[in-house]
């Protein structure tokens, strides 16, 4: 029985147990692919929720109604696909141990990366300025023409006639006391030096906010805003006009201008019917999409401070898997949101 | 007492030569390393083909397109493209052509969760229009009278009154 016991004993020495991943590949290799299959379900979930929304909802804003561009959006698409072409070649570059090269088709990879970004935050800055806000009190988009739309827009014009009243105040309070009464006096010109230049420095911007104040009475008037019987989508339209789709022309160059357009700091609410919930699943989509680049850019600048040799490959592949699907993702999302 | 073959889970007997005693080659592919270097041909080529995908869902919005097709047709085409470029990009760029059978443990069930989340969310969502309650309907979003292209969307039918 000892000999046998310390028979087992020998044995168990020799046999080394060591536990293995489940698949045959590398265990940051298998970490990533379980990453993407997570990644996989949350855009799924979000694609999904838009493509459901979007068929439920009874009305959608058409493409050029709500400042989209079909062709930046393409543009987009094909700087992502030579993106994946790039980070492809570095890693193709690395097994081959050629580490420049694989340096400079990351440095590509990073440009392509940044220039997607640059347009999506151009194409952000173009919305975000005509009010097309996911969140208020920014979004001017009303849903409807009804009254609720107009007492917005009355409210608005009256917000904008007593900030640039106060401001006119603020201005002139400024001033000393004794050269208010100089400049109120006007028929006791010639003014002094001091009053003069002081008058001469705060008459433009008072010029300014005077005539603003006269454009919002007098748009008042002309929207006939204050008429129980106001045809409420003829104002919106005035507001926010409808891009003319027949307009002769590149169609995307069709752009609502309107009093928004005209005179910016008016910011007047307008109707853009389903906008809200296109401005909500747009930035939802697209911004985690952003946020998901954004994060491969920095996994780039890191990989960039590093000697991209074979030893550093599967470093690279990892990357490029993820690289990858955020390519794979915009793929949907282009036509889902532009063309659709 | 049976022998841990190479191939069966769990932990196994280190071998002296120190490969685990995983045979790579043995899972019904060659593994993804050994076949990379046949030249980077094929990236260009896809690179090409994911163009003119792409030029062809930009198609559909041509004036010729839109006056010839119906927005399904167009939308149909366009689905079939993206799933087209994604197979291609995860086929050829993400190397899963050329990758063992381990592929399908990890993508088949996260693809079935997917859809099973799309399919859960109609009921969650999608028919919530459906029934909804007076006050939500009157803040519903409507098309304008004067709309020059409305949506050829129906309008939600009425909600049963509660």
């Amino acid at each position: 029985m000892a000999t046998a016991a310390h028979a087992d004993e020998h044995h168990a020495q020799h046999i080394k147990l060591q536990y293995q991943s489940g698949l045959p590949i590398p265990l940051g290799k298998t970490i990533v692919w379980l990453f993407l299959s997570t990644e996989i379900m949350f855009f799924a979930g979000l694609i999904g929720t838009y493509v459901v929304l979007r068929f439920g909802a009874p009305t959608w804003p058409q493409t050029h109604e709500v400042h989209l561009s079909e062709p930046i959006g393409a543009f987009n698409t094909f700087v992502l696909i030579c993106s994946s072409v790039t980070i492809v070649l570095a890693l193709e570059a690395a097994r081959a141990n050629k580490a420049r090269v694989a340096k400079l088709f990351m440095l590509c990879t990073f440009l392509l990366g940044s220039t997607f970004l640059g347009v999506k935050s151009y194409e952000y800055s173009a919305k975000f300025a005509h009010g097309l806000y996911p969140w208020s009190p920014h979004s001017q988009i009303h849903e409807r023409a009804n009254l609720e739309y107009g007492s917005a827009v009355r409210a608005r014009l009256k917000t904008l006639t007593t900030q640039y009243g106060d401001q006119s105040k603020e201005l002139f309070d400024k001033l000393s006391e004794d050269q208010q009464k100089q400049i109120g006096e006007l028929e006791k010109q010639p003014w002094s030096d001091e009053v003069r230049a002081q008058y001469v420095a705060i008459a433009p911007q008072l010029a300014e906010l005077k005539s603003r104040i006269q454009k919002c009475n007098d748009l008042t008037t002309e929207l006939k805003l204050e008429d129980p019987n106001v045809d409420l989508v003829q104002v919106t339209n005035k507001i926010y006009p409808p891009p003319d789709e027949s307009a002769s022309g590149l169609p995307w160059t069709a752009e609502p201008e309107g009093l928004n357009g005209e005179y910016p700091w008016l910011k007047l609410p307008f109707v853009v019917p389903g906008g809200n919930m296109w401005a909500s699943t747009y930035f939802l989509l697209t911004g985690f999409h952003a946020l998901h680049v954004f994060v491969g850019l920095i996994v780039f600048l890191i990989l960039m401070t590093m000697e991209l040799n074979a030893a550093r490959a599967g470093m690279l592949e990892n990357t490029g898997l993820y690289w990858h699907f955020v390519d794979l993702v915009w793929i949907f999302l282009f036509p889902l949101l532009y063309l659709f | 007492m049976s022998e841990h073959s190479p191939q069966s889970h769990g932990p196994v007997v280190e071998p002296h030569d120190g490969s685990l005693g995983y045979d790579m080659s043995a899972h019904g592919a060659p593994s993804g390393h050994d076949v990379h270097a046949t030249g980077i041909a094929k990236y260009i080529y896809v690179f090409i083909a994911l163009c003119l995908l792409t030029s062809l869902s930009f198609l559909t919005y041509s004036s010729w397109w839109r006056a010839n097709f119906t927005p399904a047709e167009s939308r149909l085409l366009m689905m079939a493209v993206s799933c087209t470029k994604a197979l291609l990009v995860i086929l050829c760029f993400m190397h899963i052509w050329w990758e063992a059978n381990w592929k399908f443990i990890l993508t088949i069930p996260a693809m079935l969760m997917s859809i099973f989340l799309i399919l859960m969310l109609v009921p969650d969502v999608g028919w919530r229009l459906h029934h909804a309650s007076e006050e939500q309907k009157f803040h519903m979003a409507q098309p304008k009278p004067d709309q020059p292209n409305p949506p050829a969307r129906e309008q939600p039918s009425p909600a049963p009154s509660s």
